[in-house]
């Protein structure tokens, strides 16, 4: 007769512990360095993996549960939001083009992350830090299926949205983002982690969902709320990550801070570089306004982020040297960015228009040092060229672009917005071009990884964008009609003027707004 | 000018230099970046690819007015006046002689001010200022 051995059921400790640390053992037929051999070359000295603090205790079996419950809430919502013609209810159509660069340029990022992260969950020695970036690369995952997911209903009804992963490795702004995960990912586990849980997630994160997420509840998107409250408590898991493996790098080995020093300098640069996509969005794409990039860079770099660096101060790390240059250019980088697509808005995926009178005051208001006295005269030119006989006007030549954050090098000089900065530098017998000095340091502290970079402007020029049948040495009288063919956009649907799209006129027909208000409805 | 950081690069094994964007890739021509300075109704400098033997006088004919003559103030350029910059280095253009012998390479630079014509400098009233 078997007597039933009663197991002990375990506490939530020791439960957390053994579903955690406790699968970890140490190798044996081989040696661990050979196991692990990434977390050793960056020059990261860690000394007891046992001082990893989890910076969240969530076993797997745990968060299936939890994920799937708020998985259960956000389709209900979407599937709503379907049913009621959600897509109709936002302020205007000019905020779908919001939406797009979101799917365009962001949506793809959380796949990268995913890779980034399930890359480190593998390869940390420590068994603490491999189960949080593990369960991160689920979470990112997941995002990039659900913000799929949610857009994919506006992509039933309007342009810009149905070739997004084709674009997002081909064309020319999407570039800016790819670059940033593939030099991210293609670093080792603790720089992947500074990069993006820490400079990313905890320093600038805000700065990106703050104005999506809010965006979208100013404007009608309650499909793009909700995935974003959805997301919001992972997030807040992302950054704990970020923190605790800076402060655990900091604490193991003093060797270890004028590394991580580096690559905070490095990564507040190309994540701030990055922001500029979404600073333009902010000020001009959201038809109802949040409040201004200068607003929110204020309130979450300058002021949180400028705490978060008097904190670490006492670990001998301070702020990152691009620091001031960035804090210069809220003031700028928004109209900049603008302007920009405006003149290429038909080598883009989502449409451009010059904002309304009020929009223009408002933009006065919002920066009372530089967008009446640099910016405005240029969109009110513009804007008079459109609506004449001469119509709107695009830049039929190509960009130079920075090899190291592949933005068009469109920003000024610090202390002089009249003139483009540019800084270059000559490697192995080639010139290479920078939007700024932080840029130019980041290449020349690991040139053999920059000069590899695929830059979209001189791949077209190479002749790798052109459909099959053009002769890439001589690509005909509109090279850009030819490369914008290649990218699968179509030309004057999925982009160009907002006011005489498909999209503007659909929206009115569909939602009963037919009386005109100039740009907006 | 020659890089001056120090190179810091790590990696787990070899690592070939592998330099995209060599001349040989560009069909007979080089990629030469153009900025018309404070003259900011251009984005960002142009980039395009032009035959190194192009003559500069040329350039000057034929090419810049495709690129920038949608600008109001690009008639009024007078070319004698103009300054002529490879990156910061100024130098006196030979319109009879070619990009090649004027020392532009492949990825060269050229910056030029229009000394009478300040655009982004110049004001356009009501406080602002023109591009």
């Amino acid at each position: 007769m078997d007597t039933r051995v009663v197991k002990k059921k375990l506490g939530l400790k020791e439960r957390y512990a053994a579903m955690t640390r406790g699968l970890h053992w140490d190798t044996t037929y081989q040696p661990m360095d050979k196991v692990f051999p990434y977390d050793k070359y960056e020059g990261i000295k860690i000394h007891d993996w046992d001082k990893w603090e989890d910076p969240f205790r969530l076993t797997m079996d745990a968060y299936w549960k939890y994920q799937a419950e708020k998985e259960k809430k956000l389709y209900a919502v979407i599937e709503a939001f379907a049913q009621s013609h959600g897509e109709l209810g936002v302020t205007d159509a000019r905020y779908i083009n919001a939406l797009k660069l979101f799917i365009q340029g962001v949506t793809p990022l959380e796949y990268y992350a995913h890779r980034g992260f399930a890359h480190a969950g593998r390869q940390f020695t420590g068994a603490g830090a491999r189960v949080a970036a593990q369960m991160q690369a689920v979470d990112e995952l997941r995002h990039f299926q659900t913000e799929t997911h949610a857009i994919s209903h506006y992509n039933k009804y309007y342009n810009g949205m149905h070739n997004a992963n084709h674009w997002f490795d081909n064309v020319w702004y999407l570039s800016v983002p790819k670059s940033f995960f593939e030099d991210a990912y293609s670093g080792g586990p603790f720089e992947f982690l500074t990069a993006v849980s820490f400079s990313f997630e905890y320093v600038l994160t805000n700065l990106l969902f703050v104005p999506f997420m809010s965006g979208a509840a100013h404007n009608g998107d309650l499909s793009t709320v909700t995935f974003g409250f959805s997301a919001q408590s992972d997030e807040s898991r992302h950054m704990t990550l970020g923190i605790e493996c800076i402060k655990f790098m900091l604490e193991q080995d003093p060797g270890n801070v004028p590394i991580v020093q580096r690559w905070m300098d490095k990564w507040f640069w190309r994540g701030y570089r990055l922001l500029t996509l979404v600073a333009m969005m902010q000020d001009y794409m959201l038809p109802k306004r949040v409040m201004s990039w200068k607003e929110a860079w204020e309130m979450y770099a300058e002021s949180n982020g400028g705490a978060l660096f008097a904190d670490l101060a006492r670990y001998g790390i301070r702020k990152p040297k691009g620091w001031d240059d960035a804090c210069e250019g809220k003031d700028h980088i928004s109209h900049q960015a603008w302007a920009t697509f405006y003149q290429y808005g038909h080598a883009a995926a989502f449409h451009t228009w010059i904002p309304s009178k009020d929009e223009l005051d408002w933009l006065s208001s919002k920066y009372p040092d530089t967008f009446q006295r640099h910016y405005r005269a240029r969109l009110e030119h513009w804007g008079e060229q459109a609506e004449g006989k001469e119509g709107r006007w695009y830049n039929q030549i190509l960009p130079m672009l920075c090899q190291v954050c592949q933005v068009p090098t469109l920003f000024t000089e610090p202390g002089d917005a009249t003139e483009i900065a540019l800084r270059e530098t000559t490697y192995h017998g080639m010139k290479y071009h920078f939007c700024s000095d932080h840029c130019k340091e980041i290449f020349e502290h690991e040139p053999k990884k920059y000069v590899q970079a695929w830059i979209p402007v001189h791949q077209i020029y190479q002749g790798s964008c052109y459909p099959d049948e053009i002769n890439p040495a001589s690509p005909g009288d509109s090279p850009v009609r030819e490369v914008i063919r290649y990218y699968g956009i179509n030309g004057g649907e999925d982009n160009g003027e907002f006011s005489s799209s498909e999209d503007r006129q659909h929206f009115r027909q569909w939602s009963g707004r037919m009386k005109p208000q100039g740009h907006g409805e | 000018m020659q890089a001056t950081g120090k190179d810091l690069m790590v990696s787990i094994g070899e690592y070939p230099l592998h330099q995209q964007d060599g001349e040989n890739l560009f069909h007979g021509k080089r990629l030469i970046y153009l900025c018309w300075e404070n003259h900011l109704m251009f984005a960002a400098p142009l980039c395009v690819p032009l035959p190194p033997t192009l003559p500069f006088g040329a350039l000057i004919r034929d090419v810049l007015p495709e690129l920038y003559g949608e600008h109001p103030e690009f008639e009024d350029i007078d070319w004698k006046r103009t300054q002529w910059f490879n990156s910061d280095t100024r130098f006196i253009p030979d319109v009879g002689k070619s990009l090649e012998h004027h020392g532009l390479a492949h990825k060269s630079l050229i910056r030029f001010r229009t000394p009478a014509l300040e655009g982004s400098r110049a004001s356009a009233g009501e406080g602002k200022q023109a591009f």
